[in-house]
């Protein structure tokens, strides 16, 4: 017995383990499945049911990562023996056969016996369990606040949409049902909860699903719901009794339905697609075109911000760099990704640096680029191309422009360049030479700039050299004359005299405003590049001196138009035949053409309204207008379809219109809005005035008047 | 000698024989009384062959009596004194008045009536041609409220304007907002100032083909004053066929020639490709020879568009027998390029140049429309003469297409060439407007079969109206029919082609009026319509009227206030028979 009951001891304490580790195995189990059907159901708009998948799935994950149940009396024992000291490393002894066992083992066993039934019971289990539950209680916890963190996101949205989109319609109802909702599912892109709504009208995102709970107070053989008139679905029956209806439909379109219940049939009901609409992308940096010019960084630093109505799911740049010129142009394409998580956040926005040296770009090449954007519903939408040229200095060193086509000022652009070529020069022999020498040839060079600029200045008709730099002081030539000698009798010294003649320096050549203010660029340019060569910095003046060099560049391609020689190979005239100017042969082409209006559309609409305007009167309608009626009623229902908001309304006055005897004007004026809706604006048409009729007095009475013209 | 002197000097001289007998006689009892029994006697039988007639003043009140008409303010005239007459037309409740079912009619039967105190807004036309001689006063209540003039054609076609015009008087002290609604829709509005009179001028397209009934309704917040009916009636016609001759082809012939051929207009299109070569486009018409341009060529067209160097390069008698087609009728729009006139046709219109606006783009417009900006540099301009009526001009009054009467038929000159940018930037609209004005207005007139006019301007349920009608014939007797009932036209004396007939509407709204074989609609207006408009001009002419009497008012109270009166013979009589009695009684009686 006492042996017996050590080991029931111990057996009991693995049952006791196994069965309070599988519990709490079981209730982490359920926190994980919880909490991963919480975000899946609330988050991502599955079905509840996904639950009844995920637990199983984690709960076998869970067993057969640790299989608690194959521990052992022995693997419990050693647990024992490490527990208790006063076990003295004994509990084994237990589980072996009393009769295998040596005297000294049997007393061993004997004593532990003894102590093992003083033992408290080890608490380890129990924390097991306490551990899941506490996971468990967790788990419920943070699902619970998924479910409300996914409600409290939605809620203001929900209730900004309700107030705006489902604006409260009177609906009819049909007397049969009793009781009905409609619940619309979103899709998971818009990240919206479902939603359930005591109305027909139905206004959802593309792609929602629309669940239709219908309940009748009678049993009802069929229910069948027509969605815009042509396409009939039966629904099922949930109760035997047929009194309860239910009914799911994706909606990507805008449209209508009714409802059938027996044949009768009820109003029209609406649904309206709130489409997704693409990502909005705007650059802010840099502007559309961009040159880089010798001596800035060749960077260019991006900056976008993306908008979307539910989610941005993507964007990178699309870049495409040539390279070469003329007829060797080759072309290179990227894709540069902007390195961050999107998270199907709403707006974005977006920095990048592109370094252009490390995308392989040299002086001359030139980068497009645009940016393209996905969203979380998989719609792309692009970006405009943005450009980004460097400037190529050996292309504006080349004499390539000059050894063709007439040359109009040759030794000014020459000399940029040479000033260019120097500065180079001098900087590169600047270690060589001692400060004072530096100083002064970057001070000549400074001198040669300004000469140079001053002989530009003369094109734009400066008078002098603080012309760009300063302003008019005094005009010493004026002073000059006073002082002069006169001439006696000569007039236009006198009237010099008293006139202030001078021209007005902008006026006194002949370049255009566009090319002046190039020159004008130019003469900036070179202003700065003096500057700095004054204050020995030729390193700083460099990139002024490309710029002004590039400017005058184009001033002087602007200049000139060239054309290309060509051979040209014509055929042998044939002398005899020219010019002898015989047209016999010449037929003359008639085309003739009927144009056949094959819509009678706006005609048949036209001749409706007249129609309901002759209603409004009291008359009947006949049985050629009911077929007018119909046909009318044919193209509301195809404008309806497309429009159910402006149309449907109108559509349903049109159906009672045609069926009761009853005269309603409101009914008669919506279909008559509608209709002068459908038909659009229409465009003028040339018609022939008419007169009164022509009789022989009135001919008498012209041609007598016309005698006493004459 | 007058008959009653000859009776009167008879009867002294009976009297003077009876005297004496009467002395002589012996019996001299009670002579005196005898004497002045026969005096008596012979007197009252004189009396009885000439009767006594006598001038007196007819007292005021006795012919003066006090009409009411309608708008009378029944506060007003509580405090007047004498009997007081209405109209039947008119209903007064709590007040006494006396109906005069007929004005002519009662005012023969009460001749001594000589003045009329009219209160309200006074009488019709009719009804005041019967107070001609009469002194009349007038009385006018205040101004009407509402609509007092109003006109809209009451035909149109398709896609043309309806333009609702009118005046709104506005006597009350709050402001009101005049709707023109239609088919369902309100179509425009205007606000009218309280104590002010305003023009209004509404404009719309008409979408039906067939009758129509728009209302012009006037809202003081949201009481409805007024709803007037406007009918309105668009048809359909046969498109104007038209007949292009080009230089050269260009854009503009190209755009024109598919615009008009998608509308379905019939089109000739001749193009020289070289010389008396042509290319020949025939458009929803049949094929004719067009190589020579003759007069029965052209008779068959309604408008001819030729550019200028086409109009001087063809022959002269082709150009002779368009000018006499234009005399006929036929519309001709040339389209010039160059300041100098090469025809003398086109040379009636002078052109001037102006300088280009640089990057300035050309505004035109219309009568009513503006045309979207067009990105041409236009520099030639037209001057208007008196004759001409300019149809578009830019923004600054420079005239870009002319008109002028030639004959019969209208001429246009373009000088703009590239209307076709309208339609190569979208809109279609411009374009359409552009070409339905310059087509229609240069178009051959089509003149009618017939012409029906209705008078009055609202012919009103119960109420006469008068339907002249103009055929084109003059011999012989037209058809008249309303709603099936046949009216009997007469013959205009001094124009044999116009019938008249009279006829009572029975019911309001379309009534069908056939003349021969065409059926028009007419539309009968209940009485309540248009209630203010016929009460002003009933004011107008009222007033009108007054103005004319004070004339010869003068003249009319004296002959007016004496009048002659005559003694009853009775009396005369009776005193005859009185004195021959006693003198018969004496004899016989009192002497034996």
């Amino acid at each position: 017995m006492l042996r017996a009951e050590g080991q029931n001891w111990i057996s009991n304490l693995r049952k006791k383990w196994i069965s309070f580790y599988l519990i709490s195995t079981l209730a982490i189990a359920l926190a994980i499945a919880l909490v991963l059907s919480a975000i899946a159901v609330y988050l991502l708009h599955f079905s509840p049911w996904l639950f009844a998948l995920v637990f199983p799935i984690v709960l076998a994950i869970l067993l057969f990562s640790k299989p608690i149940w194959k521990t052992t009396d022995h693997d419990v024992s050693r647990f024992v023996n490490n527990q208790y000291p006063e076990l003295e490393e004994s509990a084994d002894l237990l589980l072996k056969n009393e009769l295998e066992l040596s005297i000294l083992q049997q007393l061993q066993r004997n004593k532990i016996e003894n102590i093992l039934t003083s033992l408290p019971q080890p608490k380890e289990p129990a924390k097991k369990l306490y551990l899941g539950l506490v996971i468990l209680l967790v788990g419920l916890l943070i699902s619970i606040g998924i479910s409300q963190i996914s409600l409290h996101k939605n809620e203001p949205l929900n209730f900004h949409e309700k107030a705006s989109q489902i604006p409260a319609v009177k609906e009819n109802i049909p007397a049969e049902i009793s009781d009905f909702s409609a619940t619309i599912i979103p899709p998971a892109y818009t990240q919206k909860s479902e939603r359930k709504q005591k109305q027909f009208t139905i206004t959802a995102e593309t792609g929602a699903k629309v669940n239709w709970k219908i309940e009748t107070n009678i049993g009802i053989k069929k229910l069948k719901i027509i969605f815009n008139d042509n396409e009939v679905v039966s629904l099922k029956a949930l109760s035997a009794s047929h009194t309860q209806w239910d009914y799911s439909k994706t909606v990507n379109k805008s449209g209508f339905y009714q409802l059938d219940l027996d044949g009768k049939k009820s109003d029209l009901y609406q649904i309206e697609i709130i489409p997704d609409l693409p990502i909005t992308i705007k650059i802010t940096q840099p502007k559309q075109h961009t040159t880089i010019d010798i001596g800035q960084p060749q960077k260019i630093n991006l900056n976008v911000s993306l908008t979307d109505d539910y989610g941005i799911n993507d964007a990178f740049i699309s870049a495409t760099m040539a390279s070469g010129k003329g007829e060797g142009v080759s072309f290179t394409e990227k894709k540069l990704s902007f390195n961050t998580n999107f998270n199907n956040k709403k707006s974005i926005a977006l920095t990048k640096l592109i370094d252009l040296k490390s995308l392989g770009m040299k002086p001359g090449d030139e980068l497009y680029f645009f940016i393209k954007a996905m969203d979380n519903h998989g719609q792309s939408s692009r970006s405009d191309v943005y450009f980004v040229s460097i400037v190529d200095t050996a292309e504006l060193m080349s004499l390539a422009g000059m050894t063709n086509g007439v040359n109009l000022v040759p030794e000014y652009f020459r000399s940029e360049r040479q000033i260019i070529i120097d500065t180079e020069k001098l900087l590169k022999e600047q270690s060589s030479i001692p400060a004072q020498a530096f100083k002064n040839r970057s001070n000549d060079l400074g001198i040669d700039q300004k000469l140079l600029r001053l002989r530009y200045g003369q094109f734009l008709g400066e008078e002098n050299e603080t012309e760009i730099g300063g302003d008019h002081d005094d005009h010493d030539e004026h002073a000059e004359h006073k002082s002069g000698i006169e001439k006696f009798g000569d007039v236009t010294t006198i009237m010099d005299k008293y006139a202030h003649k001078h021209d007005i320096a902008e006026d006194a050549t002949f370049f255009e405003p566009e090319m002046k203010a190039q020159l004008k660029a130019v003469l900036t340019e070179m202003w700065n590049a003096e500057l700095r060569l004054r204050t020995y910095k030729p390193q700083e003046a460099l990139p002024y001196e490309y710029k002004a060099l590039r400017l005058l560049k184009d001033l002087q391609q602007k200049s000139r138009a060239y054309v290309a020689k060509t051979t040209v190979k014509t055929a042998a005239l044939k002398p005899e035949k020219r010019l002898s100017g015989e047209l016999d042969k010449i037929t003359q082409p008639v085309q003739k053409m009927s144009f056949e209006q094959k819509e009678k559309r706006t005609a048949s609409l036209k001749a409706a309204l007249a129609l309901l305007e002759s209603r409004k009167t009291g008359k009947k309608f006949s049985e050629q207008d009911q077929y007018l009626l119909s046909e009318t009623e044919k193209y509301m229902i195809g404008s309806a379809a497309d429009h159910p908001s402006t149309y449907l309304s109108a559509l349903s006055s049109l159906r009672k219109l045609s069926t009761t005897n009853k005269l309603i004007i409101n009914d008669i004026d919506l279909v008559q809005q509608a209709i002068q809706n459908m038909i659009n604006t229409e465009q003028a048409k040339p018609q022939i005035q008419s007169t009164s009729p022509a009789t022989t007095l009135y001919q008498n009475y012209f041609n007598n008047l016309n005698k006493a013209g004459k | 000698m007058e008959f009653k002197y000859i009776a009167i000097l008879v009867g002294f001289v009976l009297l003077a024989f009876l005297l004496y007998k009467e002395i002589r006689r012996a019996n001299k009892a009670r002579l005196i009384w005898r004497i002045f029994a026969n005096i008596i006697a012979v007197c009252c039988f004189i009396f009885l062959i000439v009767p006594i007639k006598f001038e007196t003043h007819v007292p005021q009140n006795t012919d003066e009596i006090i009409l009411l008409t309608e708008g009378t303010n029944l506060d007003s005239i509580a405090s007047l004194k004498g009997k007081k007459y209405t109209l039947s037309s008119l209903e007064l409740k709590n007040t006494k008045t006396i109906h005069i079912p007929d004005l002519s009619y009662f005012l023969k039967s009460n001749p001594n009536i000589r003045k009329l105190n009219v209160y309200g807004y006074g009488l019709n036309t009719t009804e005041l041609e019967q107070l001609k001689g009469y002194q009349v006063t007038f009385h006018p209540s205040a101004n009407p409220r509402g609509i007092i003039a109003v006109n809209w054609p009451a035909k149109s076609k398709t896609t043309e304007l309806l333009q609702v015009q009118g005046t709104y008087q506005n006597s009350g002290n709050e402001s009101v907002k005049l709707l023109l609604k239609g088919l369902g829709k309100t179509v425009d509005s205007i606000v009218i100032e309280a104590k002010l009179s305003k023009a209004f001028s509404f404009k719309t397209t008409p979408k039906q083909t067939g009758k129509a009934v728009y209302e012009l309704i006037s809202l003081q917040k949201t009481d409805t004053l007024a709803k007037e009916p406007v009918p309105v009636q668009v048809g359909d016609q046969a498109p104007m066929k038209v007949l292009i001759l080009a230089s050269f082809p260009d854009f503009e012939y190209k755009f024109l020639k598919n615009w008009l051929y998608e509308n379905q207009y019939p089109l000739a299109f001749r193009s020289q490709i070289s010389k008396n070569k042509y290319a020949f486009d025939f458009l929803n018409t049949d094929s004719i020879n067009l190589n020579q341009i003759n007069t029965s060529s052209l008779k068959k067209f309604d408008i001819l568009i030729i550019d200028e160097e086409e109009f001087a390069a063809i022959s002269p008698s082709e150009r002779s027998s368009i000018d006499l087609a234009v005399n006929n009728g036929m519309g001709l729009l040339i389209r010039v390029a160059n300041v100098k006139a090469s025809t003398t046709l086109s040379g009636k219109f002078t052109r001037f140049e102006a300088p280009v606006l640089k990057g300035k783009p050309l505004s035109l417009k219309e009568d009513y429309f503006k045309f979207s900006p067009l990105p041409v540099e236009q520099a030639l301009f037209l001057k208007s003469n008196q004759s001409d009526q300019p149809l578009i001009v830019d923004v600054s009054g420079k005239i870009v297409v002319n008109s002028s009467i030639n004959g019969y038929g209208k001429v246009l000159v373009s000088t703009l060439s590239s209307t076709y940018n309208w339609l190569l930037s979208g809109q279609k609209i411009d374009y359409a407007t552009y070409w339905a004005k310059l087509l229609a207005n240069a178009a051959r007139k089509r003149n009618d079969i017939q012409a029906v006019n209705i008078i009055p301007q609202f012919p009103v349920i119960s109420q006469k109206m008068r339907i002249i009608a103009d055929l084109a014939e003059s011999n012989q007797i037209p058809i008249l029919k309303i709603d099936s009932i046949l009216l009997s036209p007469r013959q205009n004396m001094e124009l044999p082609f116009q019938w008249d007939a009279f006829y009572w509407p029975q019911k309001s709204g379309w009534a069908n009026l056939a003349l021969n074989q065409t059926i028009g609609p007419v539309y009968i207006y209940k009485k309540t319509d248009w209630e203010t408009l016929k009460n002003q001009q009933k004011l107008n002419g009222t007033h009108q009227f007054i103005k004319n009497l004070n004339t010869n008012e003068a003249k009319n109270k004296l002959t007016d206030t004496v009048i002659e009166e005559e003694i009853s013979i009775w009396w005369f009589f009776t005193g005859f028979l009185i004195a021959a009695t006693f003198l018969w009684f004496e004899a016989r009686i009192l002497a034996v």
